[in-house]
């Protein structure tokens, strides 16, 4: 009774769940890895209120498969196989029913975070942290919250200064969290413009390595090693 | 032997033998017409002879020794060389004289074989660093999404077991959590990816603040963030210098601070690793593979590792320097 779960236990309940949409939450699984991605189902399919719609394990099947089962919320590992996932995420976005988009990565660092703010990533959850907390980010998005790390002044400055004037106004804007309408309204630019610069931007921020990368060398950009957010556990020795 | 016409001085064998030549003709001079050989017998004693001949013998070794000390300089030379210091050449090396075409010879055999060493140094670690890196990604993508999995696995559990086996699972959770860390933390030191993202200037920052927050020591930056241009080569052997000299410091040097500068200019770039603790000496001893990993890096990109004394006040320190080339 897993996978009808959320439905039933909605008629079952009544009442008792009004906390819950009426509906469960569609929610699709994007990751290349087969134990990462098996335990995300499960995970996803034991909660009531969620609902996995759809399964893939690269960024270009993706897109067509959220397309076609109305995806609400896209779960998203950052590092594909192919093309990476906010590659995904800008296809996801261009999408009518504009999915939610989770990045779930092992690399939640700043440099992501701001990369998925350019992107439009709706939350960016580290693949260390327990599930609870992705289950509370696909709530969070889907009620139209924004989950992205603070991205450190220091940070913010170093990859400022790969971008050019326009570009550094747009990018500020991002990582404040100010919405994309607002933006093409306060900058003046339509939403294809707004669009095309923020591709050109990640490319920048060297996020979107597949594309047009400077340097020519191929995926695994923000690689292990960046420098992770979470340092508590760091043993000493 | 096609060399033999181009040469513009008296070969040592001549000079030696003009040299022995010159004194037999004054002697035999000076016998023969000075003093005529029909006054020899009266004027010569044997004492005169034995003078005369000591005086012969004398200026012969006066003469040769002048011929062939600058081949003994060329020798001595050659022992004090030091293989972990590259660039000391023969100075004032001239083909002016064998001992003078020696020295060319023996300096550039010098820059034949610092340029075979730097090759092959810089063949094998880069084959180290894409040893490394295949370790790296392995561990990120078998290691660690295999231990993400078993993570979502026990959050799945939670939601199901009774309070009683909670605090268990929790350990559990918390057990691979760390371990997933952990791999993560050994994925990062056995590949610096920040260098490819971020280049030199903020990966140094990263791994200083990253050696202080795991150590407990104090690092103070310096960092010029307006670098030259640096080949990728080049800014790996930096940053590994840099991890190195750190994690020495952190093990051996008892310092509770440390300093790290990087600065460049048109043509070089210098990096020094200082710690106030209690100097070298041990720590040489004990990490000499360390110390020698680092001399390697150094010479593979052409640069110059010092290890020592700072220029004032206690401890120790590395420092780095690396010709830059020019803009391409």
């Amino acid at each position: 009774m897993s996978s009808p779960a959320g439905l039933s236990a909605e008629m079952n309940a009544g009442g008792e769940m009004i906390t819950f949409p009426r509906t469960p939450i569609r929610v699709l699984v994007l990751d290349d890895h087969p134990a990462v991605r098996w335990g995300l189902i499960q995970l996803l399919e034991d909660q009531p209120d969620l609902d996995v719609a759809a399964v893939a394990t690269t960024a270009e099947t993706a897109v067509g498969q959220a397309e076609h089962e109305g995806v609400e919320v896209a779960v998203v590992d950052y590092q594909l196989g192919g093309r990476n996932g906010l590659w995904a995420t800008r296809k996801l976005k261009a999408l009518p029913a504009r999915p939610r988009v989770v990045i779930f990565s092992a690399f939640a660092n700043d440099h992501l975070a701001a990369a998925c703010a350019v992107a439009g990533v709706d939350a960016l959850v580290n693949k260390g942290s327990l599930g609870d907390e992705l289950c509370y980010a696909i709530r969070a998005v889907r009620r139209g919250r924004r989950l992205l790390p603070r991205v450190s002044p220091a940070m913010a400055d170093l990859l400022r200064r790969r971008l050019d004037d326009y570009e550094q106004v747009t990018f500020g804007m991002l990582l404040a969290g100010i919405p994309c309408s607002m933006i093409e309204r306060s900058l003046g630019v339509s939403g294809s413009e707004l669009a095309a610069r923020k591709a050109g931007m990640l490319v920048k921020l060297e996020a979107l390595p597949g594309e047009l990368s400077s340097s020519g060398e191929p995926a695994h950009r923000l690689g292990p090693g960046c420098m992770q957010l979470d340092f508590e556990r760091i043993l000493p020795r | 032997m096609d060399s033999e016409p181009r040469r513009g001085y008296l070969p040592l064998f001549g000079r030696i033998v003009l040299a022995n030549a010159v004194v037999l003709l004054a002697a035999c001079f000076a016998i023969f017409v000075v003093l005529s050989p029909v006054r020899i017998s009266e004027l010569v004693t044997d004492e005169v002879l034995i003078v005369t001949l000591c005086l012969v013998t004398l200026v012969n070794i006066l003469l040769v020794r002048r011929a062939a000390i600058p081949i003994q300089h060329v020798a001595a030379f050659a022992q004090r060389i030091d293989p972990r210091a590259p660039g000391t050449r023969f100075p004032g090396a001239s083909a002016r004289s064998e001992a003078g075409e020696l020295a060319l010879a023996f300096n550039e055999m010098l820059e034949r074989l610092e340029k075979e060493r730097a090759d092959s140094a810089r063949s094998v670690l880069a084959a180290h660093e894409s040893e490394r890196l295949r370790v790296a990604r392995e561990l990120h993508d078998e290691v660690g999404q295999t231990l993400t999995a078993v993570l979502l696995q026990l959050s799945r559990m939670r939601g199901r077991l009774g309070d009683q086996l909670k605090p268990e699972l929790t350990e559990a959770q918390e057990a691979v959590r760390a371990s997933l860390e952990d791999v993560r933390r050994i994925a990062s030191e056995l590949r610096p990816e920040t260098l490819a993202d971020l280049r030199l200037a903020s990966a140094l920052t990263t791994l200083g603040d990253t050696f202080s927050r795991r150590t407990g020591i104090a690092v103070r930056q310096d960092i010029q963030t307006a670098l030259p241009f640096l080949t990728d080569e080049t800014e790996l052997v930096v940053y590994r210098v840099a991890q190195e000299a750190l994690t020495n410091v952190g093990r051996h040097s008892g310092s509770e601070q440390a300093d790290l500068t990087l600065s460049g200019g048109i043509g070089h770039l210098a990096l020094s690793v200082r710690d106030y603790g209690h100097g070298l000496g041990d720590q040489e001893r004990a990490d000499g593979k360390g110390l020698l990993g680092m001399r390697e890096r150094a010479a593979a990109v052409g640069g110059k590792l010092k290890i020592g004394p700072p220029a004032h006040g206690p401890g120790s320190e590395v420092k780095l320097d690396v010709p830059v080339e020019a803009l391409r």
